[in-house]
């Protein structure tokens, strides 16, 4: 039976703690008597049938007659799925995108359906390689649709396959991809790793256009999104796209939502320390943590990212159900909670977070000082329900190297924005005002984005406006590790050690302040109270 | 009373070649440059007018000769042993005139009559008799046996050479004057569009102040230029660059300014203009990777012989041009420029002659030193 | 021409010559015992008395447990790995598909017994399932062999126990004792390959489908692993003098398990269509495959119905289509003419 989440105080028998460093990690101690760890929930355990879950969620959805009365012959039938940003790291093959859509395959054939296209909902994210499609929907599935030009990923720059479903009331503009409109049907396959993921989210961020997408993904409302894993209703964001959902639902194609839930345990037996308690450590754990620090410390930065990116995750999925998108995600939530929430008492003066190798933009790539960024403020510190671990004003710190490395071809307008952007202003709302046009409609990054592999030009915005609440909320933010002019850039401040930052840290929070520590590696939401 | 003579050893010449390669400026303590008790030279002719310099800058082309990297092709150009020393602000002996030299010997100075086609029209940069007539061979006083030179307390001027300072400028402005007037002549070739400077030393940073005064910011494309060190940077910035970025940002800089796509490493717009002032391989091949089909890159610093993939060049029809000196003219402005941008806060450090190594070393590294120019300074004896 | 005889001749004097030399060495060395009678020697028979009739130990009697036990075992996984692999990376060169499909399966844990069932096209089939398979499988794992074939001398016998862990079972009626004893077996956690055609096809074609594999499942509760192997008949098929080295390609399915209340002959025929299926799969794609099965038009394994001639033709087409079509090319040789 997995243990619950919890949180522990800081006392002096308690060993130090592991933060990640980017592909490293390290030990950290912290203060006695003021600090808490919040410890992840254990990894659920998945479900046993995997593939009888699905073929039941299938035939039994939420709200939604069973799949196989939805299909007729003739029909035009639209499979979208989620793209390589879940879930991280990339779970052993069989993927579940797979599973499911072979699943839903094998109704749709058995239903003499043969206009059946697969898209890779993939907003402005980069195109997949062929591996990571391979990987996501397997060899069989990939081999069958993709040369006969039945599997693609979705361009939201092409124009001429985009059309306008309708606006909201607040006069935003729904635009998706026109075969998906033009649909008799469309099955989205989803993987929600977090809270924030999935519902109507899918379809109109996934297959949505430019255009679309400015209307939420700005400055002002990522800075009014104060509750991006929690409550929807404490969320910009979400209200924004709940809007375009309704649009959606109203005006739209059919829809047959399939949403599934993946348990935490996110890493190889090789790192089995990482998902334990520092105090239960064995001394075969023991001896692999120093194993893998000291011989990571010794690879070139190359290698350690090989390394970590070549990682392919044991987790599994622990729900999976279909049917109308608001019902199903409603269960969904509640399932991803119930892996991921842990309660937790109040604020605390300073958060610390250890920043990983990877984020939702970076697959197999390089985590680049803009992505520490976004992980860090973006993600990390919005890992909590009713209100942030953090007080108004407190301290962020994180641990990561902040290296001023960029993959050229998976972030080139990435770069730009480091070189061009950051060095003007770190303010979301002015650069979305002087700088964000240019680069979305820079003809380089579009071809870029739509013939190569790389992020839209916009890109690096919408990443930097995914930090925008955290960075208003924190009074200073700290790297511990980073590289110096790299860090300064970001609008943050570095410093070579843990208790450096928190003597860099008492000037804005005294010399004794309150400390919460997000225990990732591992999932976790904290519900402050 | 004393003077800096650089003299023809071809044993000190390879050995300043060697130290200056290793390490830029070492040339002046190994090479044959030597600080000689001052001589009387005589006078070419009787127009020509004694000169006490006050102050005289360190230039570029100063450097590469002291460290014996300065091309071949000036061997016949000049005549040794000479003084160097060319941005000289100096007293006329026996007056109480405070003159910049113009520095180029054209026909006039080296008595041919009837003088030349170019300088008839003013060309004197680009003389047809550039070492001939009555003095010694000399591409420009500083380089020639008869005139002297302003690392020294005595040269010799022709009246032709002397522009006047007004009692308000400072010696330190002077100096300026002369790199100043080079500079306004590149920005001559100014188009209003997107313009390149390469390179944040005293030429790139008075060329970019000589576009500033012509361009009208908001009318016009932007002004990038490169810069190494943060105090070059913070003083493009000043000057009225509109992008100060760094070498290896450059092309990414020029590609989001002109919305340009990119094969290879060739961006397919660009710049029009751009302005080289640094003159080496590496500067001249970035210019033609920014430079726009049709654009012209400008050669300001002194190149030397360098290793060039010109396919580029032909397949996009764009233009290297040398741009050498000055005409005449080019000095008034020059001096209102200096006023109008208060240049004399470019002149970092002065030294005396005796201290020459340390001035020619510290003019090597004048970037990373947090320095523009470096100047000798005569008036204290 | 009386050259060459000489020559002959004179070898075979020179054979002659050893052959006496050695007969004449095993009788000195025998001498001693000459003299030597029972219990040295084999009894003779009393007369009048009635000889119980000896026990049969070939054929489906043959007796294979010890191949079981761990020396066998140990000198089974050199073989497999070492020459075995190799000689079906040199004449078979297969391509893998549909592992990801036994996924679940290696995940559990203890790991369940799985009865595989391929097509049958030739001899080259066990090797290649065996070195393609997940290693979790090919540790705990027996083959079905026929017992008139494999175990019809002792030699044979021993060595096919020995290398493939083979395991007699009656090509036609499937003895109680041998299905008794195979479900012995997978109760205790044994794999099994089983080809349901019940031997290599005779005409490249396939064969249909018979009921031991079903049977088994039936009775144990493992799952069938259906498998389809493909391009291995036109390398070493039924007739074939020596094998002609090419391409192969082999797809696992997912498991099926006997549904509530479905007989052995209606699961027998599901596993049947499985692989059927992955024969479409094999050559076309999945998509198509999965088209074709849910309207019940794969390409059926067994061939056209029509016979003669045209049914040979019609293999050919089919072969081009497959892994056989894409033979590795022959090192040619000129022919000695002397």
């Amino acid at each position: 039976m997995p243990r619950p989440g919890f949180v522990h105080e800081v006392d002096r028998s308690t060993p130090p703690v592991l933060f990640w460093r980017g592909e490293n990690f390290s030990l950290e101690k912290l203060p006695v008597g003021r600090s808490r760890v919040i410890y992840p929930p254990e990894p659920l355990p998945a479900i046993k049938d995997i593939d009888g879950a699905i073929r039941h969620a299938l035939l039994n959805p939420h709200d939604q007659d069973p799949l196989p009365a939805l299909l007729f012959p003739g029909m035009k039938l639209t499979i979208a799925f989620d793209d390589v940003s879940l879930p991280l790291p990339k779970m052993r093959r069989p993927d579940i995108r797979q599973r499911v859509i072979e699943a839903v395959l094998d109704l749709v054939a058995a239903a003499g359906v043969d206009d059946v296209h697969i898209i890779a909902a993939l907003g402005l994210h980069r195109r997949m390689h062929e591996y990571e499609l391979r990987h996501a929907l397997g060899d069989r599935v990939y081999d069958a649709f993709h040369p006969r030009g039945m599997l693609y990923q979705h361009d939201a720059e092409d124009h001429d396959n985009l059309t306008i479903i309708g606006t909201t009331d607040h006069g935003e503009v729904l635009e998706i991809n026109k075969r998906a409109a033009d649909s008799d049907l469309v099955i989205y396959v989803n993987i929600n790793s977090v809270s924030m993921d999935g519902g109507w989210k899918s379809i109109t961020t996934g297959l949505a256009s430019y255009r679309c997408l400015s209307h939420h993904h700005t400055g002002e409302t990522l800075q009014n999104t104060k509750s991006l894993m929690g409550h929807r209703e404490h969320s910009a964001l979400h209200k924004s796209i709940w809007r375009l959902g309704k649009v959606l639902r109203d005006h739209g194609p059919k829809l047959f939502q399939i949403e599934s839930t993946l348990n935490t345990d996110m890493f190889p037996e090789q790192f089995s320390f990482i998902n334990k308690r520092e105090w239960e450590w064995t001394a075969k754990d023991r001896a692999t943590y120093l194993g893998v620090t000291k011989g990571l410390n010794m690879l070139p930065v190359k290698a350690r990212r090989k390394m970590f990116h070549d990682i392919q995750s044991p987790h599994q999925m622990t729900s999976v159900q279909a049917g109308e998108t608001s019902a199903v995600h409603e269960i969904t939530l509640a399932k991803v909670f119930e892996q991921q929430l842990v309660p937790v008492e109040g604020q605390t003066d300073i958060l610390t977070l250890g920043i990983p190798f990877v984020s939702p933009y970076n697959p197999d790539s390089v985590m680049n000082p803009v992505l520490v960024m976004c992980m860090g403020l973006g993600y990390l510190f919005n890992m909590y329900r009713n209100k942030p671990l953090v007080r108004e004003g407190g301290v962020i710190i994180m641990t990561h190297p902040t290296y001023r490395d960029f993959n050229p071809v998976h972030h080139p307008s990435y770069i730009d924005f480091f070189e061009q952007v950051l060095t003007d202003t770190t303010d979301p709302v002015v650069m979305g005002q002087k700088w964000e046009k240019q680069y979305a409609e820079d003809e380089w990054y579009r071809h870029l984005y739509r013939t190569g592999n790389a992020y839209h030009g916009v890109h690096p915005f919408y990443a930097w406006y995914w930090g925008a609440h955290g960075q208003q909320h924190a009074g200073k933010v700290i790297i511990v590790g980073g590289d110096a002019p790299t860090v300064r850039r970001l609008g943050f401040t570095p410093a070579s050690t843990m208790d450096d930052a928190f003597e860099i840290a008492s000037d804005v929070v005294g010399r004794t302040p309150t400390i919460s520590h997000l225990h990732v590696p591992s999932l976790l939401v904290a519900d402050v109270q | 009373m004393s003077r800096l003579v650089f003299s023809r050893k071809p044993a000190r010449f390879a050995a300043a070649r060697l130290a200056g390669t290793l390490m830029p400026g070492r040339g002046a303590s190994v090479g044959p440059l030597s600080l000689e008790p001052d001589e009387t030279l005589p006078l070419p002719s009787p127009e020509w007018l004694r000169l006490r310099p006050r102050l005289a800058g360190i230039c570029g082309s100063d450097l590469a000769t002291v460290d014996g990297t300065a091309s071949a092709y000036f061997d016949p150009l000049v005549s040794y042993p000479f003084t160097p020393g060319h941005e000289v602000v100096a007293d006329v002996v026996g007056t109480d005139r405070r003159v910049v030299v113009v520095p180029v010997l054209s026909c006039i100075t080296r008595g041919i009559s009837p003088v030349c086609h170019a300088c008839e029209h003013g060309h004197i940069h680009l003389c047809e008799r550039v070492a001939f007539g009555h003095i010694e061979p000399g591409l420009q006083t500083g380089f020639c046996e008869s005139t002297g030179g302003g690392w020294s307390h005595e040269m010799l001027a022709h009246p032709s050479q002397l522009v006047d300072v007004p009692a308000d400028l400072s010696d330190e402005a002077a100096v300026m004057v002369e790199p100043m007037a080079c500079a306004v002549h590149a920005a001559q070739r100014y188009t209003g569009k997107e313009t390149v400077i390469i390179g944040a030393g005293t030429l790139g940073l008075l060329t970019l102040a000589a576009i500033t005064a012509t361009r009208d910011r908001e009318r016009t494309g932007p002004v990038v230029v490169t810069a190494r060190y943060p105090d070059q940077k913070r003083l493009a910035k000043e000057l009225g660059a509109d992008v100060v970025c760094s070498t290896d940002e450059l092309p990414r800089w020029v590609r989001s300014a002109t919305g340009s796509l990119v094969f290879g490493d060739q961006l397919t717009c660009g710049a029009p203009h751009v302005i080289d002032c640094v003159g080496s391989s590496e500067s001249l091949q970035q210019s033609l990777q920014v430079v726009a089909p049709g654009g012209e890159v400008q050669v300001v610093g002194m190149p030397g012989n360098v290793h060039l993939e010109l396919t580029s060049l032909w397949h996009r029809e764009t233009a290297i041009r040398g741009c050498y000196a000055y005409r005449r003219p080019d000095f008034d402005t020059a001096l209102e420029l200096v006023r109008r941008f208060d240049l004399g806060r470019l002149v970092s450090a002065t030294y005396s002659l005796k201290d020459y190594t340390d001035a020619i070393g510290h003019a090597a590294h004048a970037g990373r030193r947090g320095a523009v120019k470096i100047a000798f300074d005569m008036r204290s004896n | 021409m009386s050259d060459k005889r000489t020559a002959s001749v004179a070898q075979l004097r020179k054979v002659a010559k050893v052959g006496d030399a050695a007969s004449s060495a095993l009788q000195t060395v025998l001498r001693p015992a000459r003299n030597l009678g029972f219990p040295y020697r084999r009894p003779s028979r009393p007369k009048g008395v009635v000889m119980p009739p000896e026990k049969n130990t070939l054929g489906s009697d043959f007796d294979t447990a010890w191949a079981r036990k761990a020396p066998a075992r140990a000198a089974r996984s050199v073989i497999t790995r070492g020459p075995m692999a190799a000689m079906v990376k040199a004449i078979a060169n297969p391509e893998v598909e549909g592992l990801d499909r036994l996924h679940d399966l290696l995940e559990q844990d203890p790991l369940p017994a799985v009865i595989f069932a391929p097509n049958h096209h030739s001899h080259v089939d066990t090797p290649l399932i065996i070195s393609v398979m997940p290693t979790e499988f090919r540790k705990k794992l027996v083959i079905a062999a026929a017992a008139d074939y494999f175990f019809d001398t002792r030699v044979k016998g021993t060595l096919s126990a020995l290398a493939l862990n083979a395991f007699p079972i009656e090509r036609e009626v499937t003895t109680r004792k041998s299905s008794d004893e195979l479900r012995r077996l997978i109760d205790t956690g044994w794999s099994l390959v089983i080809y349901p055609e019940g031997g290599r096809s005779p005409d490249g074609w396939g064969q249909e489908f018979k009921g031991g594999a079903a049977y088994l499942s039936g009775r144990t509760g493992v799952p069938v692993v259906p498998v389809f192997i493909d391009g291995t008949g036109s390398i070493y098929g039924k007739g074939m003098k020596r094998p002609k080295p090419g391409a192969t390609k082999v797809v696992f399915g997912s498991p099926l398990w006997p549904e509530d209340g479905e007989n052995t002959r209606r699961f027998n025929a599901r596993i049947e269509a499985a692989v059927t299926a992955l024969g479409d799969e094999a050559l076309t794609d999945f998509w198509t495959a999965r088209k074709n099965a849910a309207a019940g038009a794969n390409p059926k394994l067994t061939g056209p119905e029509y016979n003669s001639w045209r049914r040979q033709w019609a293999l050919a087409e089919h072969r081009k289509l497959g892994k056989a079509g894409q033979r590795r090319r022959q090192r040619r040789r000129w022919p000695d003419l002397g």
